[in-house]
């Protein structure tokens, strides 16, 4: 997974250099929303980087990689099994791992403009990797799903530098399943902000 | 311009590769991982006394060839079997000595297990720092001195197991009604009230114990 992200990481780089584009690196906060009994925490450490083209002065298209880590401390329980029992405090956390090819229409993209509001959408993979760890020992699950990303965000150009801020809300939705913790299905809502890298 | 994107893209291609972040160690291993299993068809009150060793516990292990740990090496067989004994009584156990026949036989013991391995590793002209001898291998030529990366892992579990010596079969076997394993006891911050506090819980999570069970 990790080299199939500096990979396209490369990529997109490669392919930046020829039209209206920009490239961005954003704080990614998010916070899950499904099998919330397992992680329910919202997150910080979260990384999300990007490239987008511009089809024309409404449309860009790109390709997004996020990477955010989800953990809760769970205090000491005793769960009872048919001929036993175990007692521990555990954590637990998800490593979540996205990679989309997105599209954005932007409301009003005049030049003279330094507002740029958009809305999105990515299509995509996320692989999630669930752990669980108690004193020395660990069980975890690693899967993968199809993720879909609708977005709504805006960018905000610095005059005529190429530099920029952006900032927009984001629900995942990815068919990511752990049948060992309990997921059918993973989904979170999320909140970037972060700086972007202009040329046109 | 190729720069400008490549140096963040890179350098954010190595953030992805480190957010791994993992619990706090310190917080993982304050307390030890309790599990007790027990057989569901054997009858707990219908037995009356026990024996246990008084100052030595078992030990397995690949790394010695001690197979006991005694009071006079260590302090820690004294603690865990003062609360092995003190837990047994307020069940309403009674011990005995060894060739009193008793009920119950106490088994205490831990599985320690010790590997060390080594990987011998080839470094890349990737970024390894140090190791660069530029040109000494040959003109113009990068060499990476291979080096020898060893691990060591030390783990151990404190068991503690029941026996039934009250039914014994007629070819002298005895049968395991309970355990309790509890772990690691090679990583803790401190061993003994860890390991006296497992104890407790161990029989804390066992209510069908007991004379009179609860």
């Amino acid at each position: 997974m990790r080299k199939l992200i500096l990979f396209a990481v490369l990529l997109a780089a490669q392919s930046a250099l020829a039209q209206e584009k920009y490239f961005y690196v954003a704080l990614d906060v998010n916070k899950p929303l499904s099998n919330t009994s397992w992680v329910n925490d919202g997150t910080a450490r979260g990384v999300r980087l990007g490239y987008r083209a511009f089809i024309n002065r409404k449309f860009s298209a790109g390709l997004d990689l996020s990477s955010s880590a989800y953990d809760q401390y769970k205090p000491t329980e005793t769960m009872q099994s048919g001929s036993g029992a175990v007692t521990t405090d555990y954590f637990n956390y998800i490593y979540s791992y996205t990679a989309v090819v997105s599209g954005q229409y932007y409301f009003g993209n005049d030049e003279k403009e330094r507002f740029f509001p958009y809305a999105g959408l990515g299509l995509g993979a996320n692989n999630n990797r669930y752990v669980m760890y108690y004193n020395i020992y660990e069980d975890s699950e690693s899967a993968w799903g199809f993720l879909a990303r609708p977005e709504a965000g805006v960018l905000y150009k610095f005059g005529r530098r190429s530099l920029g801020v952006m900032a927009s809300v984001h629900y995942d939705y990815s068919t990511n399943q752990s049948k060992k913790f309990g997921y059918d299905g993973f989904s979170a809502i999320g909140f970037n902000i972060g700086l972007i890298f202009l040329e046109w | 311009m190729r720069k400008f994107f490549f140096v963040p893209l890179l350098a954010l291609a190595a953030l992805f590769q480190a957010c791994q972040p993992e619990p706090d160690a310190k917080q993982l291993i304050d307390q030890l991982v309790v599990a007790t299993n027990y057989d569901q068809a054997a009858d707990f009150s219908a037995y009356a006394t026990y024996s246990i060793p008084t100052d030595t516990i078992g030990l397995i292990s690949n790394s010695t060839n001690d197979t006991i740990i005694v009071q006079s090496k260590s302090t820690f067989p004294r603690p865990v079997l003062n609360e092995i004994k003190s837990n047994l009584n307020a069940l309403g156990y009674t011990q005995v000595a060894r060739n009193q026949n008793p009920d119950l036989g106490i088994n205490v013991l831990v599985v320690n297990d010790f590997n060390v391995f080594q990987q011998v590793v080839y470094p890349n002209n990737w970024g390894y720092p140090g190791n660069y001898y530029s040109g000494y291998y040959g003109y113009n030529s990068w060499y990476y001195y291979p080096y020898i990366n060893t691990y060591a892992y030390n783990t151990g579990v404190l068991i503690v197991e029941i026996v039934d010596l009250k039914n014994r079969t007629p070819d002298n076997k005895v049968k395991v009604v309970w355990d309790a394993y509890m772990g690691d006891v090679y990583s803790t911050i401190d061993l003994i009230p860890q390991s006296v506090d497992a104890i407790r819980q161990a029989f804390v999570q066992s209510p069908y114990l007991g004379k009179t069970p609860l």
